[in-house]
């Protein structure tokens, strides 16, 4: 035995050299990708540290406050889902159309690649361009002021991409096999896809804009200047009103450090953004939950 | 889109055609003076690129090795960890890494850096490091993922380690894929507004090292945009910056296509 | 049907026997819990071509990769048993693997080169293994071509890319990739399932040539090539090994009925 480890070891220097490296380089790809693991639980350790003291349900379902401490968050939660849910009425029905447009009926031309090179393009456009633009629109030249609906309209124009092409990649999962089986039945290319390809893409599609509502709901710099750093002073602060102004909880973290008179706003930022990171985690479990439960139903597995 | 470029491009030149203002001022003057009609916009070019670069630099790789690991090291239970660790990475909203930046970051450097205030590019290229993570550790993992299992076997069974074999061979083979990540990785981070903005300083000075506060382009329009009036020399040259922005995106675009072009 | 008589003669004049280079015992492999191989034993003489024939789906590759300690690449692939190696056992505690490969060299079912120069493709194990300067490697390179019967067509494009050959050529460079770093032993997973059959006829001349300097173990799923190349035959069916023999006494008197049905074309 001894002979038999000796002639499969290593002999000459260059290779200890080689079997040294690969050790060390090995040891670093694994610490590279523990550090993120430690990395992420140390800024929910940390947020969940600094943001629990400020938790209460007066925190959670007060007004802020402009001077005095004291202020809370409530309308600012009511605001980011009032906005989340106007974004994702306006961006679910374009963008689907759009993926199914891409991915069914297409054919590779000068016009498909001009929509995709576009949504590409719209991708890369940083969120702080897009709320310029939004500014330029809806404020401006429409003169709504800084609104919910503004704010709801550019976020839309900011997800759209992304949508679509989580729409893409859903219907592009679905193996060709369904869509002939039920086209040899006689089925129309539509037929087909309401009822086989879209309950097939179920899954993934949900997972998709549950996580992008995630996006939604903590995006900030599009949303300065079009739905503004202040919550609605109408009859209430929960206020439907899609022409009011409408500052969202990320926003007013950011708006918190920079710029309020508030004394404790330290206590406001840490509690604000405890509550952001709980909604992120709670988003993309139940994407998870969702996606799983979806598939187990429709596909049986 | 193509309204989106019509109408940024209109305002962003307006700086030049209405207020007369050089683009050359506008690019290469670190004055920014708008009230005396000099919005030298140098300052905060020169911030983006900076963060931008050691965000890349120090983010890139690391967020490369993590691909690598996941796509070919990780056991399954592992990267079955990691998948939804980095969605939640993605999913935390900006504002909450510049918070963290503010609350965690700027103190530390202050007081082990020998920085005076703890804000500047230091701080904005750490937070920006972090964010653009996910970006680069997704993407270069499914470059490495479409790289044929026979290409490794093939450099495994000649005897070498598994490392010769990522640096020799699946690397190279996957080159057009991690450009584009690296590449997506910088869009990220150049467009990054506000966790930038908590943490860098927003002074419009030429910073003079790593640990001066400065700004950015993105921080910049933030800062001014609030109390901008319409139709001022100010106004206009955040207009401007914005569409240089846009224009840096795009070119990026482009660099996206062609890197994939060259590796087909 | 193919019947006997149809069957092309193995070769003439019977080599005379030789020491086993590697023999296996008892080899058990598993895909989680499905078992693979089941308790296949082989012994390998040194200098000649071994076949490994049998129905697809019947554990020859299982079984080659585990000559060579490939399954280690896929954690959920357990190998049990003995594989020696000139008396050593390839999976003893503390052996290697990465010396393992080194000694026993792998040509796949499809042509993998890798996406650089022809040149760099030959020379790839050697500067793996730490061999440096441009002009030994260009002999090398030039001795592993000649060696694989592709010197003549490539010798003016060494710097070109090797995806730009055919299939065939592209083969017969992973060949070469393999020689080039002097392994003893060179397993082949049907090597020339992929090629038509011009190139499967050079690829198969090569093979008779390279059993001087190497010993050779090829898996294929056709008969008749096993006949033309081996010296000596392995049946393998449904994760067993039911016989291993000279080529010539399983091809015309097999003692196991399972291997006569399936030469004379019984299992399709």
């Amino acid at each position: 035995m001894a002979a038999a480890a000796a002639s499969f070891h290593v002999r000459s220097a260059g290779a200890v050299r080689r079997r040294a490296v690969n050790a060390l380089m090995t040891g670093a790809l694994w610490a590279a990708a523990l550090s993120i693991l430690v990395l992420l639980a140390f800024f929910v350790g940390y947020i969940l540290y600094l943001g629990a003291p400020a938790i209460s349900w007066h925190f959670l379902t007060a007004p802020p406050s402009e001077v005095d401490a004291g202020g809370g968050i409530g309308p600012e939660i009511f605001n980011s889902f009032y906005i989340l849910i106007l974004t994702l009425f306006f961006t679910t029905p374009i963008a689907m159309a759009g993926g199914i447009y891409l991915q069914e009926y297409a054919r590779p031309g000068l016009f498909t690649s001009a929509v995709q090179f576009c949504a590409e393009s719209l991708a890369t456009v940083p969120s702080i361009v897009m709320g310029l633009f939004g500014l330029l629109v809806f404020v401006t030249m429409l003169h709504w002021k800084v609104t919910a609906l503004g704010g709801a309209l550019t976020l839309t124009l900011l997800n759209l991409p992304a949508l679509m092409r989580v729409t893409q990649e859903a219907l592009a999962s679905v193996p060709d096999a369904f869509r002939e089986g039920s086209m040899a039945l006689g089925a129309t290319q539509w037929q087909t896809i309401r009822r086989v390809v879209l309950p097939s893409a179920i899954a993934p599609l949900t997972t998709g804009i549950v996580l992008i509502a995630g996006r939604i709901f903590g995006e900030t710099a599009a949303l300065i200047f079009t739905a503004g750093v202040s919550v609605s002073t109408g009859r209430s602060a929960y206020d439907f009103g899609l022409f009011h102004q409408a500052e969202t909880l990320s926003v007013h973290l950011w708006y918190t450090h920079s710029e309020s008179l508030v004394p404790d706003a330290a206590r406001v930022g840490n509690g604000s953004a405890l509550v952001l990171l709980v909604m992120v985690l709670i988003f993309n479990l139940s994407a998870r939950f969702i996606g799983l439960g979806l598939s187990r139903r429709f596909m049986g597995k | 889109m193509g309204a989106l470029i019509v109408y940024l491009a209109y305002m962003g030149l307006q700086l030049f055609v209405v207020d007369h203002v050089s683009p050359l001022t506008f690019l290469f003057s670190s004055n920014f003076a708008p009230d005396e009609k000099h919005p030298g916009a140098l300052v905060f070019i020169i911030g983006s690129v900076t963060i931008t670069l050691f965000a890349i630099c120090v983010g890139g790789p690391l967020g490369v090795a993590v691909g690598i690991f996941l796509s070919l090291l990780a056991p399954k239970r592992l990267a079955g960890a990691m998948k939804p660790a980095i969605e939640i990475l993605v999913g935390i909203p900006s504002v909450v890494y510049g918070w963290l930046g503010l609350t965690l970051l700027v103190p530390l450097v202050r007081e082990h850096a020998g920085s005076q205030t703890g804000f500047g590019l230091l701080t904005a290229g750490i937070v920006l490091s972090i964010m653009i993570l996910p970006t680069v550790v997704s993407l270069s993992e499914d470059a490495l993922r479409a790289v044929p299992v026979a290409l490794q076997e093939g450099s495994m069974s000649l005897g070498a380690t598994r490392w010769q074999t990522i640096w020799n061979v699946l690397l190279p083979a996957a080159r057009g894929g991690l450009t584009v990540a690296v590449i997506l990785g910088i869009a990220r981070a150049i467009g990054e507004a506000l966790a930038v903005q908590m943490v860098i300083g927003n002074s419009a000075v030429l910073p003079k090292g790593l640990l001066a506060p400065t700004a950015a382009l993105t921080t910049e329009i933030v800062t001014d945009m609030g109390s901008a009036q319409e139709g001022t020399v100010l106004f206009h040259s955040l207009f401007s910056m914005a569409l240089l922005l846009l224009l840096i995106a795009m070119a990026l675009i482009f660099a996206v296509r062609l890197a994939l072009r060259r590796s087909a | 049907m193919i019947t006997m008589m149809s069957m092309p003669a193995p070769p003439d004049g019977v080599l005379p026997e030789t020491a086993p280079k590697m023999r296996v015992e008892n080899l058990n492999v598993y895909y989680g819990k499905l078992q693979a191989i089941k308790n296949a034993s082989l012994r390998v003489p040194k200098n000649r071509v071994t076949a490994l024939i049998g129905p697809s789906g019947c554990g020859k590759s299982t079984f080659v990769r585990a000559l060579n300690r490939m399954h280690d690449l896929n954690p959920s692939v357990r190998v049990e048993g003995v594989v020696t190696l000139d008396d050593e056992d390839i999976y003893a505690p503390g052996v290697d693997p990465v010396a393992v490969r080194h000694r026993i060299g792998m040509v796949f079912q499809r042509p993998n080169p890798f996406p650089k120069s022809i040149f760099d493709n030959v020379v790839y194990g050697l500067r793996i293994h730490g061999a440096r300067g441009r002009r030994h490697l260009m002999e090398l390179a030039e001795r592993s071509l000649r060696h694989a019967a592709l010197w003549d067509e490539v010798k003016d494009r060494l710097n070109h890319s090797a995806l730009e050959l055919s299939g065939g050529q592209q083969q017969r460079l992973c060949i070469a990739r393999v020689v080039a770093v002097e392994p003893e032993v060179i397993v082949m997973d049907e090597p020339a399932s992929a090629l038509d059959p011009i190139a499967t006829s050079k690829i198969e001349d090569l093979i008779g040539e390279l059993k001087k300097d190497y010993t050779v173990v090829i898996v294929t799923h056709s008969m008749q090539q096993a006949a033309r190349i081996s010296d000596y035959t392995a049946f393998f069916l449904m994760g067993d090994l039911i016989e291993t023999g000279k080529t010539r006494d399983i091809f015309f008197k097999p003692t196991d009925k399972r291997t006569e049905d399936y030469i004379t074309g019984r299992y399709g």
